[in-house]
């Protein structure tokens, strides 16, 4: 798990990097900044890829149908993506502009999980005696 | 691909503030402000490319 000296290392001189240019030129310091967090999340996205191919193991397992789990997963991503493109909105002093990202990734997770909210309804329909 | 990528950022982004100061000090202005855009074109080509693989690498792992 040496990664993680590795996650600590790229955290510490970005933020030494940020705080000397920052005098001299905002704007790159900005750069900078969202250079180390995209550093960081690749190094950590290879072990997220070992979690989920755990995870999708585990579901064949089970029998759920892997459609579902796809959906979860994207479902994720899609989250995992707005939350990271608000943080880069929010840190560059466009705040507003953030909590509207955070919004459509809002609508859209509702969007892409309202299928599962109407199986579940049918299934229920089924059971239900007639 | 690693830390390097920070520290040229921040290399580019000193010698950028440096040149245009200097260039500022000597009277040309303009070439000062092509200079500063320069800079910032060649940094944000950098961050691009970086943005670009890790929204693949995303797309890759979420399977989109």
């Amino acid at each position: 798990m040496d990664v993680i000296f590795k996650i600590l290392a790229i955290a510490f001189l970005t933020v030494i990097a940020t705080v000397i240019v920052k005098p001299v030129r905002s704007d790159f310091a900005l750069v900078i900044a969202l250079t180390g967090g995209i550093l960081v999340l690749m190094l950590v996205l290879g072990y997220v890829g070992q979690v989920f191919s755990v995870i999708s193991d585990i579901v064949s397992l089970s029998g759920v149908s892997s459609s579902l789990y796809t959906l979860l997963l994207k479902i994720v991503g899609v989250g995992y993506l707005v939350e990271f493109t608000a943080g880069i909105c929010s840190d560059t002093g466009n705040s507003s502009l953030g909590d509207k990202v955070l919004l459509g990734g809002k609508v859209i997770i509702l969007v892409m999980a309202l299928p599962i909210v109407t199986n579940i309804l049918q299934i229920i329909m089924e059971l239900l005696p007639t | 691909m690693g830390i390097d990528i920070i520290f040229k950022i921040a290399g580019i982004g000193l010698v950028t503030a440096i040149v245009g100061q200097i260039l500022k000090q000597t009277g040309k202005d303009e070439i000062a402000t092509f200079a500063t855009i320069a800079g910032i074109i060649i940094v944000v080509f950098m961050v691009l490319n970086l943005i670009s693989d890790l929204f693949e690498t995303l797309q890759g792992l979420f399977q989109f």
